[in-house]
């Protein structure tokens, strides 16, 4: 009966240290490819940036864009430098490429039954598709927000922020969700509380804005609805200066 | 670079009648005008320049030479108005000096809207400016009210003043006179390849003449109609015009750090609030106060602690006390144009956040000038005095954005 055990035990753990040997030069390849593939990142990086900074990359960029433009390419680059923007990129494309063939080289160290690639591949893709449906989400939303601040609050509306908070809300769940959906996380549970989370914020920026407008719909009613003819009456020969209409503003 | 900016004021009879008729020839540019009112123009020209050679181009007209009285009529091609003509675009000053170099004309004077409402006497005075007086750039100050030309008076004049140095009022012009070489330098830039906007794009004559040396003059103009812009939206204007002044104010950098403003002169006039009887602007204040709660997160982006704390106390002042001092305004401009140079925000939502404080300072305005022309003159005035006072901030913020800025 020991016996037994003792070679159930012994089996077992054989199984686990040829697992494990056969798993560990794929972590050692994989961690080379990210570090070869991340210095090779730094490099290219580098030569990219030196290579920018000679040719003038950002002042040439600067005097073809367009005067006046809302926004433009700087806009969207870190420090609002397009060199950076791009020496940024080139490295991150490095770094994922290295992770791309380190995942490789752990599936190339397993068994050809395992097939750890055919599932890891497609679904770090999708992780990263998340990934910038989150961030152009969120840029989308921040962008949105603002707009819909700066124009409620110079159309004089009460509830600007309210409005704001709602389209930001709005577009981050619809991010959220759609993210979600990419990864196949939640399936239809995702898909009917989004459903319920869109419509119920929908509603109450309806209920919000209809009762918030109430008295600007009544007056414009009131506007529309035909006003009696006041009675001629006997010219004054002081006014009352309230009642003297005020000078138009010229702001031009 | 040195430059001697002048701003003067020239009396009429200072003038003598030999440079009035002078032979050299003066181009004048008319926008398109009806029968009646190119009668009318060619009448008050006649009467401010007896005997002046003039060419007369008017978009349309029947070319004509010579009939006795010194005025050859023209056609030639104006720039479309997209802007209804309520200012001057860089088409505007490119058809001009065109034409200017064709007729070799040493002179010209380029009119506006509404033209016909020109008084003869303004007509001469920006004539002679140039003429006479050798002036490159000569233009009008129109007498305006307390409720009129807001925009020149809040930013554009201060922001012209204390960075170039140049104190004219109406820096964006409807008429303006200038002499051959600055014809063809503001044919230069306007040929300048710029953004694909739905208008034509403006064109700051003050800060193009201050930059190369050349004299500006400004010349009282008396009344004048000023004509209305076609787009009502004022959030829409104020974001295309000041988004083209910050535009060139930063092209043009490395001259305004030098150069050294000119401190306005302030009306002879102690203002008594004992008086004046100040204007309800309870709503604007109310405005400005929901405008405060809502926006404070992107103003906190743009401006410092100290400004914030500034804006609050103007938010919370009753409306009979609402004020929004000069200084604070001034600094507050220059947080924006600083803001719009390092693209700190998007320059739409910026140009958009400035449009409530620029009414905050309206409301004050109208507030403090109480109605009265000579008080709101010493308002402007105070405002400018401001911007100069406050430059040092703008040059030290531009060169080292990135220090402490409580």
């Amino acid at each position: 009966m020991g016996q037994q055990i003792e070679s159930a035990l012994r089996q077992s753990m054989h199984r686990v240290v040829v697992v494990l040997v056969s798993f560990l030069p794929g972590v050692l390849v994989f961690l080379v490819a990210v570090v070869i593939l991340t210095a090779l990142g730094f490099l290219f990086a580098a030569i990219a940036r030196r290579l920018l900074i000679a040719l003038r990359f950002d002042e040439r960029l600067a005097s073809n864009e367009t005067t006046g433009t809302p926004s433009s390419f700087s806009d969207w680059s870190p420090s609002h430098s397009p060199t950076l923007f791009i020496t940024r990129a080139i490295l991150w494309v490095c770094i994922l490429s290295g992770i791309a063939i380190g995942i490789s080289a752990v599936d190339a160290s397993y068994s050809a039954n395992s097939h750890l690639e055919q599932f890891l591949l497609p679904y770090l893709t999708h992780v990263l598709g998340a990934i910038l449906l989150l961030f152009f989400g969120s840029l989308l939303a921040r962008f949105l927000a603002r707009s819909i601040l700066i124009g409620a609050v110079n159309a004089q509306l009460q509830y600007a922020r309210f409005l704001s908070l709602g389209v930001k809300w709005l577009v981050l769940v619809l991010a959220a969700a759609m993210a979600l959906d990419h990864l196949q996380i939640g399936g239809v549970i995702i898909e009917l509380a989004f459903g319920i989370m869109f419509g119920g914020i929908v509603l109450t920026l309806a209920l919000a804005i209809g009762l918030g407008s109430r008295d600007l719909v009544s007056r414009s009613i009131e506007k529309t609805i035909e006003k009696p003819t006041p009675k001629p009456t006997e010219p004054t020969l002081f006014p009352d200066p309230a009642e003297a209409p005020r000078p138009k503003l010229r702001h031009f | 670079m040195s430059t001697t900016p002048i701003a003067d004021l020239i009396s009429p009879s200072a003038l003598s009648a030999e440079a009035r008729r002078s032979n050299a020839p003066l181009l004048i540019c008319l926008p398109t005008v009806t029968a009646d009112e190119l009668q009318s123009l060619r009448d008050h020209i006649l009467t401010a320049l007896p005997g002046q050679q003039i060419f007369l181009a008017t978009p349309g007209a029947t070319a004509s030479p010579d009939t006795g009285d010194g005025i050859t009529l023209l056609d030639y091609t104006a720039a479309p108005h997209t802007r209804a003509g309520w200012a001057l675009t860089a088409a505007d000053f490119l058809a001009a000096a065109q034409l200017a170099a064709e007729y070799d004309a040493p002179a010209t004077l380029l009119l506006g809207a509404e033209a016909a409402s020109i008084s003869p006497a303004a007509l001469q005075q920006l004539a002679d400016a140039v003429l006479t007086q050798k002036a490159d750039l000569a233009l009008p100050r129109y007498e305006t009210g307390p409720h009129d030309a807001l925009v020149s008076s809040a930013l554009l004049y201060p922001l012209t003043n204390a960075l170039f140095g140049t104190p004219t009022h109406l820096p964006l012009p409807l008429d303006a006179a200038f002499s051959s070489r600055m014809a063809s330098r503001l044919a230069t830039v306007a040929r300048k390849p710029t953004a694909a906007t739905p208008t034509e794009p403006l064109l700051w004559p003050v800060a193009e003449a201050t930059i190369a040396s050349f004299t500006v003059r400004e010349v009282p103009a008396g009344h004048r109609t000023l004509p209305h812009p076609a787009e009502t939206d004022l959030n829409t204007l104020l974001a295309e015009v000041i988004g083209s002044l910050f535009t060139d104010i930063e092209a043009k950098a490395t001259f305004w750090q030098r150069a050294r403003a000119t401190i306005p002169a302030k009306p002879n006039l102690r203002p008594d609030p004992s008086t004046a009887e100040p204007e309800d602007i309870t709503e604007m204040a109310e405005t400005f106060r929901n405008a405060y709660t809502n926006l404070q997160e992107i103003w906190a982006l743009v401006l410092p602690p100290q400004s914030l704390l500034g804006l609050k106390k103007v938010s919370r002042a009753p409306a009979e006390d609402f004020a929004m001092p000069a200084d604070l305004w001034a600094r507050t401009v220059y947080d924006f144009l600083l803001a719009y140079h390092l693209r700190t925000i998007n320059r739409g939502h910026l140009l958009g956040a400035l449009t409530p404080l620029y009414l905050a300072w309206v409301a004050s305005h109208l507030r403090r000038s109480a109605g009265d022309a000579a008080l709101a003159a010493f308002h402007v005035e105070e405002t400018a005095a401001a911007f100069v006072a406050e430059k040092p901030y703008i040059v030290s913020r531009w060169r080292w954005p990135d220090r402490f800025n409580p």
